[in-house]
Parts: C-alpha cells; structure tokens; sequence
C-alpha cells in the first residue's frame, strides 16, 4: 500500500507562539489513522495544515504525490480530500437533505440538476442513517446527529480521504458504538481515514497507527498498543493516575 | 389537494392583475401605485439574491438601479441611441463596475461588507452630482415621444407600464426561482450558512459571491432602465440612502429566506405606505412613515423570518 498524505516537517507559528513544530508522517492508502494528544497539542491546527484552511508556515504536504502545501481550501474537494470540523457546521436554515444535496451539487459527484443531488443525498444519509430526519432543519437537530450530518457532508463529495475532527466528541457510549460501526463502513468502502479523537476506545478499536503530539511536536508513532505502552506518552498524556 | 387549491388561486390572482388595468385605467394614481410596486418588488427580489439567498447585506441597491438607469438615460439623451440598445449596455456596465468594485470587497464579510455598500453607493451619487455630463443634481429628462412608441419606449397609455413591469415582476421571480433550485442557488445559500463549510466542499466563496453580485446589479439595472423610461426624469437623488434601505424592507418584511418574500412584503408595503399617504397624508403630514415604521418594528418583533415564515412548514420542499 501506498501513502496517500505525506507530511514533512511542518510547523506553524502564530505570531512568535509556535503551535506545531516539525511534524511528519504520513498516512497509508485505505487505512484508518489517529491522531491523538492533550488539548492545545497542535491536533486541530495540524488538521487545518493538511485541510488548507491555515498555510503552514513551513514544511511540504503531499496527497497522492503531488504538493498541495499551496492549495486552497475549496480546492480540497475536487481532488478528493473531505473532511468535518470539530465544532459542527451544519447548514442551519437547509433540511438535512439539502444539507447533503449541496455537497453533491460540488465536490467529485457534481450533481447535474436538483432531482440528481437529493437522490444522492438520499443514498448517502440513508448510509449514514439520518434518512428518518431528511426534512428536519439542521439545526434543530441533537448533537449526535449533527455530527453523523458532518460525516454525510463529506462523504457526498466522494472522497478518497477523510478528514474526521472529533467526531464522537460528546457523544454517549452507545452513540459512540454508533459512531465507530460508521466510520468503519466507510473505511470498507475504500475511503482512507484520518482522524482526530479524544475517546481512546475509538481509537483502539479503529486504527491500524496512531500519531501521538504533544506541545505541537510529534511524541510518538506506533499501534494503538505500542502507542499507549510508550512511557513518555503514559507521562504527558495519560499521565495522572493513567485516566481513560 | 392543498396545492392545487394553491395553484387554482395563484392562477385566479393572476388572472385578476392582467385585467385589472381594464379597470383602472382611468384612475392613473392607483396604476401609479401598482407600477410602483412592481418595480419596487422587483427591485427587493435583486436585493434578496445577495441579501436573502447569500446573506451579504448590501444597503446601496438603489446605487445599483442608479447606474443602470443613468447609463440607459446617457445614452439615450447624450449618444441619441435606442432604448433597446441601450438597456444591453446599461446592463453591462453594472455588471462590470460591480464585478470590479465588489470582487475587491467581498474579502470584509457581515457588517463590513454593509458599510462598504453604503459608501459605494454614495460615491457613485457623488460622482453624478458633480458630473456635467450626466446633468449634475439637475438630472437627465428622457424625450417625450407622441403616442405609444415600443421603439422608444414611451407611451401614453399608462396601461402599457403596468403590463411591462408586471412581465418584469414576474420574470425575475422566475429567474430567483431557477436560481434557488439550482447549482449556483446551493452554492450561496452554503455560503450564507457557512464559508467555511462552503469551501470543505468545493465552493469558492469569492466567485459565487461574485456572480451572485453581478446578477442582483444586473436585475436592479433592467429596473433603473424601467424606472428611467416610466418617469422619463432621473436625478441624483434616486440613489439617496433611504431608497436602498425602501429596498430592503419589502423582502425583510416578506421574509428574506423565501423568494417568494419579496413578492408578499412589496406588494403589501408599498400599497400599505400609499394608503396611508392617501388617507393621512393631509391630516398629519408624515403619519404614513410612522406608521409604516410601526408596522416594521412589529414583523421584526415578532415574526422575524418575515410574514412568509408563519406559513414555514418543517423543511419545506
């Protein structure tokens, strides 16, 4: 297997405070990798790096091969890369259907009429298990579906990979459960998976390599196994008594 | 079956405004007011396509209308061409200056993209008044022409206004429509919800900002040219800040997240603001505003999704 995102030494500093530091690593084709580390260690502006939503100050970012440190991040779409935000986003005023047939309208399906994306939207939600709720505004729907609403939005662009910023933050065990059971179908569906996550269940149960950061520098790179026997990782991370 | 009942009395509704000039016809201060609702709904509908559907609040449309009526008015007074040439041209040029101002502003977003309207649209009033050729603060006066002219455009049977910006009524209410289930019509209303959502899935917000800019200023300048043609006089003041923000009310009022909004909120604003004229006007001069500004504190209030959001079903369809 290939590597479909290579990542070398990227850092980014805002204004002198120096957020990641020379991170690489990459991420192999059709597999499921985590990201983990303590809150304020660079997880969500290393994910915004690869997105394009933030310019690395330095370093290279490769997909599939090709430099796309430069790229912008509407441009992420039509070479296949999607990805969900942290803090959901959900088209508030749209229904949920709508909310999906926009992103088939763009990304990699491009929809040609109205009847065409909503007939994917109906697919993609009926996959993510929202099609009971299709007429229901966005907003006006609970935390767990809004954010299997944020895997829907990226899965309508049809990627080849996906990026998953806390997904299961705030959810409850069994939705959790929910959670990992959809993320591992679209992983079977040939879609590789990269992801941020708190929950260390998840984790262990999803993936094959886990990158461990911490103060914006990568500490630790391993199984989910080997990541967690680590003793500097036990120290930072898990440290106190070993929580989790 | 609630539809078709919809349908029947849309039809019937229809029906009813293309005879009605039959009998109004001798009473030119009421087809005065239903031209000028037309051309004021039409005017809320351009707005709504970057106000409602983009959610970029422009408050300088009537600048838009402006430039639209002042180059149909220029060319026809100043270059003696046709109307019908002119109309093309008076198009283009909104679109272009649009196009080049505003792809420069749309980096500011919310209230900063607001104020940057207002001050467009007071330069551009500026420009104009201290413009010899476009006439100064004295205006451009369109030709009479004897008798009713489709070639220039002039009539005397008033009539003929009303049937022209009817068609303009509703034709750009069939374009907003097109454009709200379409491609470009997801596009903004992603963008009004969130750009940054917008652009995970492959929308460029500056180019459908762009586009969505330069086909509002293009509505508002067909509307400048009617306006030039019907009241045959156009001056500066026809871009003052309070004929943008008269813009703005009617699909506020109507309620902005509809296209049909503007359609409701116009035709009842305006016949609103002109009864009250009509009726108080002598009494207590000014009473009309009051109460007009009464009427639009309490819409605000309570029911801030505009008249249409009483009747917003669930993820309507």
């Amino acid at each position: 297997m290939s590597n479909i995102i290579e990542v070398e030494n990227i850092s980014k500093s805002f204004e002198g405070l120096k957020a990641v530091s020379n991170v690489s690593f990459y991420v192999e084709e059709g597999k499921i990798t985590g990201m983990i580390g303590p809150n304020g260690a660079g997880k969500s502006t290393t994910f915004n790096m690869i997105c394009g939503y933030y310019p690395p100050t330095s370093g290279l970012i490769k997909y599939k091969g090709n430099d796309i440190t430069g790229k912008r991040a509407y441009e992420f779409a039509d070479m296949g890369i999607a990805r969900t935000f942290q803090i959901m986003k959900p088209l508030g005023n749209l229904s949920v259907l709508d909310n999906v047939a926009s992103s088939a309208f763009f990304g990699r399906h491009k929809a040609k009429n109205m009847r065409q994306a909503r007939e994917i939207a109906a697919e993609i939600l009926e996959f993510t298990g929202l099609i009971s709720k299709r007429n229901v505004l966005a907003r006006e729907m609970g935390t767990p579906d809004q954010k299997r609403l944020e895997m829907a939005r990226a899965l309508a662009t049809k990627p080849d990979m996906l990026f998953l910023d806390e997904v299961m933050a705030g959810l409850n065990p069994t939705e959790t459960e929910g959670a990992i059971d959809l993320i591992r179908r679209i992983n079977s569906g040939g879609v590789t998976i990269f992801l941020i996550e708190h929950i260390m269940r998840a984790v262990v149960s999803l993936c094959e390599k886990v990158i461990v950061l911490h103060h914006g520098e990568k500490i630790a790179e391993g199984t989910p196994n080997q990541v967690m026997n680590d003793s500097y990782v036990m120290e930072v991370y898990l440290g106190d008594g070993g929580a989790n | 079956m609630k539809k078709k009942i919809l349908y029947i009395l849309l039809f019937a509704l229809l029906a009813v405004m293309l005879i009605l000039p039959e009998y109004i016809a001798k009473m030119p201060y009421i087809l005065n007011v239903f031209i000028l609702a037309f051309y004021m709904t039409t005017m809320s509908m351009a707005w709504n396509l970057l106000g409602g559907m983009t959610g970029q609040n422009s408050i300088g449309h009537a600048c838009f209308m402006g430039i639209g009526a002042y180059t149909s008015a220029i060319c026809i007074v100043n270059f003696g061409l046709n109307p019908w040439v002119s109309l093309p041209i008076a198009i283009i040029v909104t679109a272009l200056i649009t196009a080049v101002v505003f792809s420069q502003c749309f980096i500011l977003r919310g209230p900063y993209f607001t104020l940057v309207t207002i001050a467009f649209a007071e330069a551009v009033r500026q420009i104009i008044l201290n413009w010899d050729f476009a006439g100064k603060a004295i205006g451009i006066g369109l030709p009479y022409v004897r008798g009713n002219s489709w070639l220039m455009f002039s009539f005397r049977d008033r009539t003929i206004y009303y049937y022209v910006a009817f068609a303009m009524m509703i034709d750009v209410y069939l374009v907003m429509k097109y454009i709200d289930n379409s491609k470009l019509g997801f596009a903004l209303k992603t963008i009004r919800e969130d750009e940054d959502v917008a652009a995970a899935i492959g929308i460029r917000p500056l180019k459908y900002k762009v586009i969505a800019v330069v086909i509002s200023a293009s509505v508002s300048a067909i509307a400048g040219f009617f306006y030039a043609c019907y009241y045959r006089y156009i001056d500066p003041n026809i871009m003052l800040q309070s004929s943008s923000v008269e813009i703005v009310l009617p699909a506020i009022i109507g309620g902005s997240a509809f296209v049909e909004g503007p359609l409701v909120g116009g035709i009842l604003m305006v016949s609103l603001s002109e009864y009250l004229r009509n009726t108080f006007g002598g009494i207590l001069p000014g009473i009309n505003l009051i109460l007009y500004a009464i009427v639009l504190i309490v819409v605000i209030r309570f029911r801030p999704t505009g008249i249409l959001g009483f009747f917003d079903r669930r993820g309507r369809e």
